[in-house]
């Protein structure tokens, strides 16, 4: 049996963050680098694990809340945002993070993802994004390039990929940026600022696969990267700066792309009970008073 | 000889789809069918059809309903949790009388459950699984030959009756291996115009196709209406395999992978000389209900072996209206019975039968 005390210890390393359980992905994969930055944010910003839940969908980067020691919920196909949003409200004290992929964030689980940028409930989103369905072997992604081949695209993709970060943006996200799982150090700055950020914050991991695109990815998108916080006229509270950041084909940026201040969720539910109790005149005695016929 | 074909059991639904006339197929990623999308993304375009990857089970489904409305030969495929995904979609269908069909490669649940193959979605697949009073056919294949052939027949039931078919598989069965001789579809099927497709008005009356009765006693009207096609495609489209059932005192059913074990089972039996059988419907809905009213005028028990916790041993318990004993034995969660299991309990019902019997 495991006791109270077992459970709440606090982690005094990165390492002590991690459950212990075997990661089932491929050597070499990405998101690796994602539960290791987790791993080191949580350190940095001495998150208590439990004090703090990640949800997940269906996929191989969903495996990633048995990996970490906080609390974890491996839900539902293109769930987590839901499902992460509805312990969030029940449970606002809680640091919430919901994590998962590309096909579970864009494919099955996209009609959610609009509705929680807009929210703005405080929480934060990380996608890792390898451009193809991993666990299931090989399938297209919504966010594959157009004319890639995979078991299902055997002469190559005729679709347009989905843009996430234009997407996010769009749908008035408050807090939109893009890290790179082959640099650790700069995931940690990105993902710490997006826990930080007082509202729904969105952040692509760009985590390749290298089992079914290839080991290659790594230098590929690491010769195009762009690191925003080097350049000193970029200024992330623009948000047409932000879209054509997005929007970008000769170079990738990494690091936060957007970012906005607006009242949360529940700071403005805070203000709507407050307004409903106000102007809440007639008791319920006074009602049945009133239709007693 | 004729042309064989090595395949798998998931391969095997697609080619049976394609050589059935599939014009639509609508697929999204879920282990163990994946085999089957792949291959209808290799050769649906090919055949100058179109196969798309949806963004969703429920994307696909409703593909499907499109797709179906225009008169088109539409079809999905997908695993048990997919498949619960899509019953909003089948209802639709089943209520706007509507011919599709869906393949469900079954895999443990409930929930995420795991990959490996399973029967627990017996009770939604024969029941209706959606919302309403609908039920649609169930197909349950127990061979890649089958795989293929039932796939076929689903699209010509489904036409017949302008209903989905559901053809009901599981991971055993859609991952392995076996040699498939791809008949052509027959000429002789005698099939109803679409006289209901979507096609475009003109030069005619419009068409509708819809499953919203709001007018008081309007829909109650319509449910007589589907209740009494269903009335139908149980007293004709009725399936089973019998299997040394003559001189059965002990009669074992199962359907789909479990009842290759049992043929081995009743195999082994006849060897020693021991009076069992095996009653495998291959149509799970409409059930065979009238084979086991005949057979419990003269078998002794029946035992019944699914890979789950008792699903279809209820419909043999009515079927039989309980007047002989109506034994279970399953294995869950991707467990699969072992013959010498199912061989042992089953010499056990006999021999409890036969002292029975003597006494």
């Amino acid at each position: 049996m495991v006791t109270t005390e077992q459970a709440v210890k606090q982690p005094v390393t990165p390492e002590e963050y991690k459950s212990g359980l075997k990661p089932v992905w491929c050597p070499g994969c990405g998101d690796y680098g994602v539960l290791n930055a987790l791993c080191q944010v949580y350190h940095r910003l001495g998150l208590k694990p439990e004090e703090t839940m990640i949800f997940s969908g269906i996929g191989c980067s969903s495996r990633i809340t048995g990996y970490l020691k906080s609390y974890g919920f491996n839900s539902v196909h293109g769930r987590a945002l839901p499902i992460a949003m509805g312990a969030k409200l029940a449970r606002p004290k809680l640091n919430v993070i919901a994590a998962g992929g590309d096909g579970d964030a864009f494919s099955i689980g996209i009609g959610h993802f609009p509705h929680a940028c807009r929210r703005n409930i405080d929480m934060t989103y990380i996608v890792m994004d390898n451009h193809i369905y991993g666990l299931t072997k090989g399938q297209l992604s919504p966010t594959s390039p157009h004319d890639m081949l995979t078991t299902t695209s055997k002469f190559g993709s005729i679709e347009t990929p989905i843009n996430p970060i234009l997407l996010a943006i769009g749908c008035q996200a408050t807090f939109v940026a893009r890290a790179f799982s082959g640099n650790i150090k700069h995931m940690v700055d990105v993902i710490t600022k997006g826990i930080e950020h007082r509202g729904f914050s969105f952040i692509q991991v760009l985590s390749p696969c290298v089992t079914f695109i290839g080991k290659d990815q790594f230098l590929i998108i690491k010769n195009l990267l762009h690191y925003l916080e080097d350049d000193p006229d970029y200024d992330p509270s623009h948000r047409t700066s932000a879209f054509h950041v997005a929007d970008e084909k000769d170079r990738i940026s990494v690091g936060v792309i957007y970012q906005k201040k607006k009242p949360t969720y529940m700071d403005q539910l805070e203000i709507l009970r407050q307004n409903a109790a106000s102007k809440k005149k007639k008791k319920l005695a006074d009602l049945v008073e009133i239709f007693r016929p | 000889m004729e042309k064989r074909v090595l395949i798998t059991g998931n391969e095997a639904i697609g080619a049976g789809a394609i050589a059935a006339g599939c014009d639509c197929y609508f697929g999204y990623p879920i282990t163990p069918q994946n085999e089957l999308t792949a291959y209808m993304s290799r050769w649906m375009p090919a055949e100058g059809r179109t196969f798309i990857q949806a963004e969703s089970e429920i994307s696909a489904i409703n593909m499907v309903y499109g797709a179906a409305a225009t008169g088109a030969r539409a079809m999905t495929s997908s695993s048990s949790p997919g498949i619960s995904l899509k019953q909003e979609g089948i209802s639709y269908l089943a209520g706007s009388e509507l011919p599709a069909v869906i393949a469900n490669v079954q895999r443990g649940g409930p929930g995420l459950g795991n990959i490996e193959p399973a029967q627990s979605d017996y009770f939604q697949a024969v029941k209706g699984g959606g919302h309403g009073d609908y039920h649609v056919i169930v197909l349950a294949p127990a061979s890649v030959q089958e795989m293929y052939d039932l796939t076929m027949l689903a699209f010509d039931l489904a036409d017949r009756w302008r209903n989905p078919a559901l053809v009901l598989a599981d991971g055993q069965l859609g991952q392995m291996m076996e040699p498939l001789i791809p008949h052509k579809m027959s000429r002789k099927r005698n099939l109803p115009p679409k006289d209901w497709a979507l096609t475009g008005a003109k030069n005619r009356e419009k068409r509708v196709v819809k499953s919203f009765y709001p007018a008081i006693g309007e829909l109650e009207e319509y449910n007589k209406h589907l209740a009494s096609k269903y009335r139908k495609i149980q007293r004709r489209e009725t399936r089973a395999e019998e299997y040394f059932t003559e001189d059965a005192e002990v009669v074992l059913v199962a359907f789909g992978t479990v009842a290759r074990l049992c043929r081995e089972v009743v195999r082994k039996a006849r060897q020693k000389g021991l009076p069992v059988g095996l009653l495998r419907p291959v149509t799970l809905w409409p059930f065979p209900t009238r084979r086991f009213e005949k057979l419990a005028s003269r078998a002794k028990a029946f035992l019944v072996v699914e890979m789950n916790a008792g699903q279809m041993v209820e419909d043999v318990r009515l079927a039989t209206s309980c007047r002989l004993p109506v034994s279970f034995y399953g294995r869950m969660g991707g467990g699969v019975p072992e013959i010498a299991e199912i061989y042992r309990r089953t010499r056990k019902l006999l021999m409890a039968v036969s002292i029975k019997a003597a006494s």
